[in-house]
Order: C-alpha cells, then sequence, then structure tokens
C-alpha cells in the first residue's frame, strides 16, 4: 500500500494516525488518544478519550463539549515531546486563536502537517510558521487560482463600510461568520471602528478564552439580552441565515463572509446583499508560498480541492499527490461537495 | 468613446443591487449618458446579447472554446479552468477571477460591438478561439466575467428584459408601457433604447418576420384555485407539441420556437400550407405530430427535432400540423393591444383552411375538470385558460393565461452531471444527475437512470463529453444546458441533494430542446408540489 506520509503517519480510512505516539491526527470520530490541531469541530470530534493540543484548543474544545471527561494534555507551541525516537512539536498556524500546525521529526527526517492555516494578518491567532519539512501534509481547501483573497485590512475596510452603509438606511447589519475564530475577529475589528454588536451565543460563549488571551469585547454583548438595536451589528453562523434570528429582523443587510464568498451564487444561498471574502484560510497564492518556505520533498495535499492543487504543484515540478481517504473521496462527489467546513 | 470596462462595471453593480428599483436605478444611470452606437449595443448587451432578437444570430462560442480561450490567456492548463469554473459555478465569473489586470489599452463599447459580431460569423472553431483570446487579453476581471457571460449565453444579474425596459424608461422620462410595446413591435431592445433616447418611441411599427415574445401561462394545481374568474375564461386544450410563432405574408412563412430560433426548415409543411392561406398575419399556435385529424404524442414529434431539413421517408412517417390558437396581428395591423375575444374574431375569419383550436367554456370548477378529462382523452396535456378580456403579453408570464395541468405530471430540470452506467450500459453515459432553478443557481434535485434509447444515450453522450466542466472519477460534470422532462412517483424532503428535495423514481420522459436551462422548473415550484402531497397524505412523505 502506498504510504505517502511514512514513517510518521499512516493513512486509515477514518483519517491519519500516528503509530510512535499512539495517536490519531484531528479524527473526524472519537479517539484514544486525538492530537487536535485547532477546536473546529471538523477537527476536533467531541468524545476524545485524550486530548493533546495547544492550551487555549484544549481550553475551547471544553466549552464547545461541557460534559466531555476526558483527558487534556497542554502543548505549548516550541515544546517538544519524544516517543519511540520520534519527536512532535506544534507550530503556530495562523488560523484560530491557539491553532496549531504538527511538526514530526526522526533521524534527520521531517514531517509538516499544516491542519488548517493562513498567513495573512490574523488578530487572535499567533502568525503562522514555516519550518523546513522533508514531507508537507498541507491543507487544500482553497487549492485553485481563482481563490485569491485581500489582505486582512482591506477586508475589515470592506466589513465597516458596509456597516455603516446598512446604517445609512436603517437597516440591521447581519454578518454571517463562524462562531469560533472568525465572529471574534470580527467583532474585534468593529470594537475598533466603534461599532458595537451582538453576538449569536454560540461565538458569545467563546469570549472568555479569547479575553484569557488578552484580547477584550467592551463593545459587544449576548443576543440573549435582546436583539439588534439601531446601530448594532448582529454577528451569527452562516447557518442561521434563513432563521427567524435573521427574519425576524426586518430591516436588515445580510453580510455574508467566507473564502467561498468569491461565488456570486453564495449571494442566492445566504441571501446576502455583501459578500466579503474573509477566511481564516490560506488562499491559492499563500498555499503555494507556504510550499515554497516549507521547501519539501513532497507534499501530500487534503481537504478540498486537493486533487486540483496537486496537479497544479506536479506541474511545477514539486512531487504531489492528493491524500486518498475515504472522507476525501466524499468531499469530491459533485452531489455532496460544496459543503464548507467550519471556519472556511 | 465609452469604454466596455464601464459597461461591464455597472453591470457588476446592478448584480450586486438585491432590490429591482435599485438595479433599475444604476443601469438606468448608465445608459443615460450613452447615445446613438453606443447606446444601441449597451442597451442589446445589458440584455444579455450583442443582437437584436430580430437578427436571429447567436455568436455561438461553446464552453469549450470559451475555457480553451482563458486557458491560453491566463495561463492555467484546460483542467484547471474546468475546475475553477466548477468551484465558482460560473465560467465568466472563474475567468474574471483568473484575470488579475487592468490592461492599458481599454475597449470601447462599440468595439467590443464589433468584435462579437465578427466572432457570429466566425465558421471555425479555431478562429473563434483565437478572437476570443484577443478580446480576454485585454480585459479587466470585469470585461472577462461580463464577456464571457455573454458568449454562454446569460449575464444572470437578475435582470430580465423588463428590468433594461424600465431603466430605458426612467433614463430618458419615457413611458413604461410605450418602451415594452417599441420593444416588442421592432425586436430590438438597442432601437427602443435610441428611440426613447430621441422620443421617438411611438414611429416604432410593427413588423412580420421579427420574432416576438411569447406570452406564458400562469400554472394552476386545482380547478377551485380559478373558481371566482372561471367566466372570464375561454378554455382550449393544452397542445403537447412545439410552440411556435407563424409569420405569413405573400408566399413567406416563418416559423420561429419558443427560443426565437427560426424552425421553418424543419417543418416544410406546416410553412407550406400556411403559405396558401390569404393576408399577411403572425400567429400563436403549436406544431404537433398530427395523423387522421387527432394529435399524437410528443414522442413522435421530437423525432423530426434537431434536424435541418427532414428527409422525405421522415416527413411521410411523421407528419405534424399547425394548431392555431392566436392571431396576434393581420393584413398589416397588430392586434396585441387588442382583447383575446377580438383577436380570436380574426384568427376565425382567416381561412376555413386553418387548423384552429377549438374554444370551451365552464361555469364552474367541475365543470372545468370535466373538460380536463376530455381534453386528457384527447391525448392532450390540460387545458388552457386565457382571459377573454387580455391583450398580448409578449414575452412576459402572466395570471390572464392559466395552464392546467395534473399535479406532479412532469418537471423540466437541466443535467448537471453524468455518469457511466452499469451491466448492459457500462462505459455509457447513462446516469443523469439534474437540478432545478433557485434565483440565479441550479440545485441538484436527482439522479435517474436514463430512459433513452440507446442511441439517444450514445448522441447525448458525446455532447456531455464536450460541455464536461470537470470529472470526479467515473462522474463529468457537465455545464447546465441539457434540458429534460422528467416524471416521478413522489417529492421526500432530502439532505442529500442541494435542493432539500429528492424525487422518488424519477423517470426521464423526454429531451426538451425547445426550453432553455433558465426556464427549467424551479425550487419554488418543487417546494408547492411537496407541501400539496403533504396535505394530501396527511404526513410527512
Amino acid at each position: 500500500m502506498n504510504e505517502p506520509l511514512a514513517p510518521f503517519l499512516e493513512v486509515r480510512p477514518e483519517g491519519l494516525y500516528c503509530p510512535a505516539f499512539d495517536a490519531a491526527i484531528d479524527p473526524p470520530v472519537a479517539a484514544r488518544r486525538a492530537i487536535v490541531s485547532h477546536a473546529h469541530t471538523d477537527h476536533a470530534a467531541p468524545g476524545h478519550e485524550e486530548v493533546w493540543g495547544t492550551r487555549e484548543t484544549i481550553a475551547v474544545y471544553r466549552r464547545r463539549n461541557p460534559e466531555w471527561t476526558g483527558e487534556a494534555r497542554e502543548i505549548g507551541y516550541g515544546e517538544r515531546l519524544e516517543e519511540n525516537g520520534v519527536t512532535v512539536e506544534l507550530y503556530p498556524a495562523g488560523h484560530v486563536l491557539g491553532s496549531a500546525q504538527v511538526y514530526f521529526e526522526r533521524d534527520g527526517r521531517s514531517l509538516l502537517y499544516t491542519g488548517d492555516f493562513k498567513r495573512r494578518l490574523s488578530r487572535t491567532a499567533v502568525p503562522a510558521a514555516a519550518p523546513p519539512a522533508g514531507i508537507l501534509a498541507t491543507e487544500s481547501t482553497f487549492g485553485l487560482p481563482v481563490f485569491r483573497f485581500p489582505p486582512t485590512e482591506v477586508l475589515e475596510e470592506r466589513l465597516v463600510a458596509a456597516c455603516h452603509r446598512a446604517f445609512e438606511e436603517k437597516k440591521t447589519p447581519i454578518l454571517l461568520v463562524y462562531a469560533f475564530g472568525k465572529a471574534q475577529e470580527v467583532a474585534l475589528a468593529l470594537t475598533r471602528a466603534g461599532i458595537p454588536s451582538v453576538l449569536h451565543g454560540a461565538a458569545w460563549k467563546l469570549l472568555p478564552d479569547f479575553e484569557a488571551a488578552g484580547h477584550p469585547f467592551p463593545m459587544s454583548r449576548a443576543y440573549e439580552t435582546g436583539p439588534a438595536q439601531a446601530g448594532e451589528a448582529l454577528l451569527v453562523p452562516p447557518y442561521c441565515a434563513r432563521t427567524p434570528i435573521v427574519r425576524n429582523v426586518k430591516r436588515r443587510r445580510i453580510v455574508y463572509l467566507s473564502g467561498w464568498a468569491v461565488r456570486e451564487a453564495s449571494r442566492a444561498d445566504f441571501d446576502a446583499e455583501v459578500l466579503i471574502p474573509w477566511s481564516d484560510h490560506a488562499d491559492f497564492p499563500e498555499l503555494l508560498a507556504h510550499v515554497a518556505d516549507v521547501a519539501p520533498e513532497k507534499v501530500v495535499t487534503m481537504h478540498g480541492y486537493s486533487r486540483d492543487l496537486a496537479r497544479i504543484l506536479a506541474a511545477r515540478g514539486v512531487d504531489a499527490e492528493p491524500l486518498a481517504t475515504a472522507r476525501e473521496r466524499l468531499s469530491e462527489d459533485p452531489a455532496t461537495a460544496g459543503d464548507p467546513g467550519e471556519g472556511t | 468613446m465609452t469604454a466596455y470596462r464601464e459597461l461591464a462595471e455597472t453591470l457588476e453593480e446592478v448584480a450586486r443591487e438585491r432590490g429591482k428599483l435599485a438595479k433599475i436605478e444604476r443601469l438606468a444611470e448608465t445608459l443615460g449618458r450613452l447615445e446613438g452606437e453606443e447606446l444601441r449595443a449597451s442597451a442589446r448587451l445589458a440584455s444579455g446579447s450583442p443582437f437584436a432578437e430580430w437578427e436571429q444570430a447567436v455568436t455561438s462560442v461553446g464552453w469549450v472554446t470559451v475555457a480553451k480561450a482563458a486557458s491560453e490567456v491566463t495561463g492555467w492548463d484546460l483542467e484547471t479552468i474546468g475546475a475553477c469554473a466548477a468551484a465558482i459555478g460560473d465560467l465568466g465569473e472563474a475567468v474574471g477571477l483568473l484575470l488579475t489586470e487592468e490592461p492599458p489599452d481599454a475597449m470601447s463599447i462599440s468595439e467590443v460591438d464589433a468584435r462579437l459580431r465578427e466572432l457570429a460569423r466566425e465558421r471555425k472553431a479555431a478562429a473563434k478561439q483565437k478572437a476570443v483570446e484577443a478580446m480576454l487579453r485585454r480585459s479587466s476581471p470585469a470585461e472577462g466575467k461580463y464577456l464571457v457571460k455573454t458568449l454562454s449565453g446569460g449575464l444572470r444579474i437578475g435582470a430580465d428584459v423588463t428590468t433594461v425596459e424600465e431603466a430605458i424608461a426612467q433614463a430618458f422620462g419615457a413611458d413604461r408601457e410605450a418602451v415594452a410595446r417599441a420593444h416588442r413591435d421592432c425586436g430590438d431592445i438597442g432601437e427602443t433604447a435610441v428611440a426613447a433616447r430621441e422620443g421617438t418611441l411611438s414611429e416604432i411599427r410593427f413588423r412580420l418576420f421579427h420574432p416576438i415574445g411569447f406570452m406564458l401561462a400562469t400554472p394552476i394545481e386545482t380547478a377551485e384555485e380559478v373558481t371566482s374568474e372561471l367566466p372570464l375564461f375561454a378554455a382550449e386544450d393544452k397542445y403537447d407539441g412545439i410552440r411556435a410563432h407563424a409569420h405569413k405574408s405573400g408566399s413567406r412563412v416563418s416559423l420561429f420556437s419558443r427560443t426565437l430560433d427560426d424552425v421553418t426548415a424543419q417543418f416544410p409543411e406546416v410553412a407550406e400550407s400556411l403559405a396558401k392561406l390569404p393576408g399577411s398575419f403572425l400567429l400563436d399556435g403549436e406544431i404537433l405530430a398530427w395523423r387522421d385529424g387527432r394529435p399524437e404524442s410528443f414522442f413522435r414529434l421530437q423525432r423530426r427535432l434537431g434536424r435541418k431539413a427532414p428527409e422525405p421517408g421522415l416527413l411521410a412517417e411523421i407528419p405534424v400540423a399547425f394548431m392555431a390558437y392566436d392571431c396576434l396581428a393581420r393584413d398589416g395591423r397588430p392586434l396585441f393591444e387588442e382583447e383575446w375575444t377580438a383577436r380570436r374574431r380574426e384568427l376565425e375569419a382567416i381561412s376555413p383552411d386553418l387548423l384552429v383550436s377549438p374554444v370551451h367554456r365552464a361555469e364552474t370548477p367541475s365543470e372545468l375538470d370535466t373538460l380536463f378529462d376530455a381534453a386528457r382523452e384527447r391525448g392532450n396535456e390540460g387545458l388552457m385558460l386565457k382571459r377573454r378580456d387580455s391583450g398580448y403579453q409578449a414575452g412576459k408570464r402572466g395570471r390572464a393565461w392559466r395552464k392546467y395541468k395534473k399535479a406532479l405530471a412532469t418537471l423540466d430540470v437541466v443535467v448537471t452531471a453524468v455518469q457511466q452506467g452499469n451491466g448492459k450500459r457500462a462505459g455509457m453515459l447513462s446516469d443523469y444527475t439534474f437540478a432545478v432553478r433557485d434565483g440565479d443557481r441550479f440545485v441538484n434535485i436527482g439522479k435517474a437512470y436514463s430512459g433513452l434509447t440507446d442511441e439517444e444515450i450514445r448522441k447525448m453522450g458525446t455532447h456531455f463529453r464536450r460541455i464536461t466542466t470537470a470529472r470526479y472519477g467515473p462522474v463529468r460534470a457537465v455545464a447546465p444546458e441539457v434540458v429534460l422532462e422528467i416524471s416521478f412517483d413522489s417529492i421526500q424532503k432530502s439532505a442529500r441533494h442541494k435542493s432539500g428535495f429528492a424525487l422518488r423514481f424519477p423517470r426521464i420522459v423526454r429531451l426538451r430542446p425547445d426550453k432553455r436551462p433558465h426556464e427549467v422548473d424551479t425550487l419554488q415550484t418543487v417546494a408547492e408540489v411537496y407541501a400539496k402531497l403533504i396535505g394530501q397524505t396527511g404526513r410527512g412523505a
């Protein structure tokens, strides 16, 4: 069997597994021991017996799974663990608060697993590192050249402008943002612009973890305390676009913030008036830049447009192949594709 | 000279506006600044084509030709272009996203117009591709996006022809109705815009042999829906054929299909028999497979479609006839504004040799249902109800005409993906995934094993290979072009498809080459049929 990630990781039907640490990497189902790159639900399934991750990742994991009784092992960026001759180290991924890339090393050979990452400015995540590695297992959510996102500062300007136009039209800006990561970054950008925000409970409950990391939210309040008033922006997850929390706002201007917002079709998908391609993922140029900086001998692509990115890299002389797991194949079936993961 | 870039930016802003009024205002602002040839071209381009409807021209550049041109200009291989188009859901948008520069040498609106017209005259695919490349090399992202959309036959900016008509009226302070009438009569939104600017709308006269939009009907599900209006309606059988307008003057006859294509050569016996009738006229009616004074199934008529000139054997095997049901102009006088009753009088007065659809009357829902059953008995689809006091609203779907088909009869859908079959049909692209329309996008609703013959499947397979936009193992995503009519047993809620619904036992009834992708049924219709089913069975299906 083809083992592109050997000797560090095995490709199993349910995902990646590290034999040296007897740990699954970001397993989609409950595992005995899981190394979790970040606390988005598509990487941090509930119910693991043991979770290894950064302090922030574990804090958010606990808060999102209050019933969880498993064991946690906090690992700081730069801390090195060794088992069976393999060392593991977490590097910042720039994706969301606490997000990490996982670096494996043995006898001078190395593998970098990016998890989800981005290289653009984040206000809450530690900037992504790009340590040189022999094998790069990279995400490829936006692995096609149509996906190019403007710098964070430009996106923040567009966000503020969209809110001001809504206020001028006596409308409530409704910002469709994922509950963990984007919601808080957007609330912080609004705070800097002097715009108060009302947060859906899923995003609100995570604020203490951001405050613990030094990000206060003096101009935000919970939706539970009452609907948005004039001059306030309402932040809800995208799946709420057609639910009463949005529908009950009679005068509204819906803003969809996601990498998928480059598609005009998302206007209809979310009833959105404004599309802002604000993503926590690397865009296509960032994916290429990461490959260039990590300078691996081999690249394995996973998630999203993995086949396309691998083909494009191969055409540029990079030894690249898509990861072939059942989950990856599922995401390529046009009948089920297009269901973006959390944080896109 | 105005740059095409400016028009493209306008279209982009129109697309971004959600409200119809804001769209009209934005478009009016740009059209109001233009005049002459630039105005003529811009009004047409804003409606999606460089040509007037009467010109009967299309740029006819295939998806693959455009994709190859985009590949040459952007440097991305064809497979990546296809993957990008599939990811974004629209080739034009994808090309816009792949273009990064604003070339300094911007094209004027007139230059783009001239180049698109030249493209239509060009016959060779390779030369067409070169011409598209030349345009894309000088395109900004917005220009590239709207050029490709124009070549692909739809801007999808949420502005239909009525929106453009209203923008023209607003731009030049003209009366909306006057703009719509002039547009209908001259068959050219460009000429209409120029006339509106110059205050000469009233000088535009109806001309025969320019294709005119068809008046469309709003469906009803039950006779009770129209109880109170019933006495105002005339009822006719709803025929299962090809809707057509017949223009006739002297011995000249032209037949135009619903897509405004000239189909005269396909039905020589119809043209011949109409040419023998006295006077000049424009008729609305249906081309039917016809034998022994009765309509035959659409299945048989289908064999006459898509052939430039049918051979004598086929003419004898499947004879057709034109069933007239409306008269829109007669002996130089347009009748669009006349009430149906008056138009019907004109229709019946043309000649006893003209086949005219019989008219029935129903005063109560139960009488209507009796008529419905009789129509089905005669081999027709159902009933058409037409307000006796209504004018002919060309190109519009209104409530003055209603169509009464059996609930759950069929849905028109567009094919979005194809897959190789198993067993006997292994290696053939026999399984179709299809979608209905939801606003500007298509959402999948089911997948069916083809009900078509092996030969049809093979023929379709060649076509599907040509319009493939991406490959996923055995599955090919295809450009949404092929329209099918499907029947099914039931509708269920389903998370499997993006539409949120799945059809139970869908079967392909027939190909619908006479329908364009944007004319397929909507998600709304599916939801309504579903709601009705729930009501009937009293439980979630």
